[in-house]
């Protein structure tokens, strides 16, 4: 079943702005980004590194966490407008389901959109005249970096459950990226979600902030993501449905 | 009687007030219930409570034998078709990719979709994006979509609200066709009595919250009482005259209103009007029609 409602999620997806999203706004970090290095290029060191340090600085801060709300709130949007929810949660389908669809669906679009990113930046990394193809480990980090991303579609997921707003999420994402930053800074990145993604990406670091400590990521990423289904579901059993 | 939709005492508290208030409802199988009240009444509610949309504070709801709980939640949804609310649609979608998604979650076969779309007489429209259909094409869409997985029991919550004349009298026209079709039970709200007494063989009649009628359409015919007006050239002198041979009788906005009689009776009574003096100007049989049993029940004026 669970399966059927991944085909259904993604079947609302068609002709939706999403896919624009998700090719579109990461052009606007790589630019930035590239743009940066080339102009400080000779007091940055460490050449492929050095790019990924501009890159992430620019779109962990300020566009992955908002990108993810996009599509959470895209997700719920469909079934806010008139009354699609009435219709969803009459169907004979396990409220499990409905959420683990629509949150499986949220992240596959989160890692395409992080396979995205690393594609942009190898490409910008041949324009910036860099040698040879970017290192294996930061394939990694940003596939690190979409496992913490994950865990915020699933907080964004429960969110727009809950709020009706289209904008209201997504600017509610930006704001707790913030926050998360003032977490990363006291060396608290693990305890707060919004914070795995920057942590996981290694944004704005050469040396890998996480070395020796990945199973705790994990740890971390694991209990967030389960609190917040299990918030989910809680909800989606015990509320009314408000269509 | 077998029901297919059976609620007791069923109660759901919005604030300090009951939206819907210790109902008792029993929808016989197989038929087309008209579910009738007021806008405001607690229709959609006691819908959605059924549907298990709404949790009840009180009471307790089963569709075809089966308790609607947390539990059972998906045994019931299995056997119902719903368009509460309506309506309801993806708009950037196709009408086909619409019911291929619900299709999809209902778990039945897509082959099914050709023949829903051929009962709402909409194959010539399911490639086309809802957003451009008329609120007649959504409204048959989500009839379509309601009916996918063939449902035994059907609840429609005002599904004529908002459709031209026209539109009204196709989609009547197709609840109607559905029992026979599907060999299934309807439930179908409205406000509009004159909609109800065209369409359902059973009705329930709420307001505020408590259910005031339930049967068959004739035995709420049944409460409607005859009567006879009489209009005289000398109202007065009439009421003085009948009340003297113990006829009951009250002038009210310039005619006698008196309790049913026998033909000969009657026919005595005016005779004896003539003799006095008395004109007489008109005398009719009248009848309540439904519209008035419906404002005396629920003391609210009714949509016709």
């Amino acid at each position: 079943m669970l399966f059927k409602c991944i085909r259904a999620e993604l079947m609302k997806l068609r002709r939706s702005f999403v896919w624009f999203a998700c090719v579109v706004i990461p052009l606007i970090p790589a630019g930035i980004g590239t743009a940066n290095y080339l102009f400080y290029r000779d007091t940055l060191q460490g050449q492929w590194y050095a790019l990924w340090t501009q890159h992430t600085l620019f779109y962990s801060c300020f566009f992955f966490s908002p990108l993810i709300a996009v599509y959470c709130a895209y997700l719920w949007r469909v079934e806010n407008y008139g009354h699609n929810r009435n219709v969803l949660m009459t169907t004979p389908v396990p409220l499990s389901c409905i959420f683990f669809g629509k949150l499986a669906v949220a992240a596959a679009v989160t890692l395409l959109t992080q396979l995205w990113v690393f594609a942009l930046f190898t490409v910008c990394g041949k324009y910036a005249g860099l040698p040879g193809l970017p290192p294996a480990e930061i394939l990694f980090w940003c596939l690190r970096g979409g496992l913490g991303g994950i865990v915020i579609a699933a907080a964004l997921l429960l969110l727009c459950q809950c709020i009706r707003s289209f904008a209201l999420p997504i600017g509610m994402s930006l704001v707790l990226t913030m926050a998360g930053f003032l977490f990363s800074n006291k060396g608290w990145s693990l305890y707060f979600p919004f914070s795995l993604l920057t942590a996981g990406m290694n944004a704005n670091h050469y040396d890998d902030q996480l070395a020796g400590e990945m199973l705790r990521f994990l740890g971390c990423c694991g209990v967030w993501f389960l609190l917040f289904c299990a918030a989910a579901l809680w909800l989606l059993r015990t509320r009314d449905v408000k269509a | 009687m077998k029901t297919a939709i059976e609620t007791a005492a069923l109660t759901k508290r919005y604030g300090a007030a009951n939206a819907v208030d210790s109902l008792d409802m029993e929808v016989p199988e197989g038929s087309i219930y008209g579910f009738l009240g007021p806008n405001g009444a607690g229709k959609t509610t006691t819908m959605k409570l059924i549907l298990g949309l709404v949790k009840p504070d009180k009471g307790t709801v089963e569709v075809g034998g089966v308790a609607v709980t947390a539990k059972n939640r998906l045994s019931v949804l299995r056997q119902t078709g719903s368009l509460i609310e309506s309506p309801s649609y993806y708009g950037h979608l196709t009408g086909r990719e619409n019911l291929q998604i619900i299709s999809m979650l209902k778990d039945v076969p897509q082959s099914e979709i050709d023949e829903v779309l051929h009962t709402v007489r909409m194959e010539n429209q399911q490639h086309k994006k809802v957003s451009h259909y008329s609120l007649g094409m959504k409204q048959r869409l989500g009839l379509a979509c309601a009916l996918l997985g063939r449902p035994k029991v059907l609840l429609l919550d005002e599904p004529t609200n908002g459709l031209d004349p026209a539109g009204i009298q196709e989609m009547r026209e197709l609840i109607r066709s559905l029992p026979g079709k599907y060999e299934m039970t309807v439930l179908v709200s409205s406000h509009l009595l004159s909609e109800i007494e065209q369409m359902a063989t059973y009705t329930g009649i709420i307001n505020r919250g408590r259910m005031i009628f339930q049967g068959e359409l004739e035995e709420l015919r049944m409460h409607s009482q005859k009567h006879l007006l009489l209009r005289t050239q000398d109202n007065d002198s009439a009421e003085r005259l009948l009340k003297e041979r113990q006829v009951p009788c009250r002038n009210q906005a310039g005619a006698l209103v008196l309790p049913e009689l026998s033909d000969e009776r009657t026919a005595g009574l005016i005779a004896l009007l003539v003799r006095e003096g008395v004109g007489i100007l008109r005398l009719e049989e009248q009848q309540k029609n439904l519209e008035d049993i419906f404002l005396s029940l629920t003391g609210r004026q009714v949509s016709l």
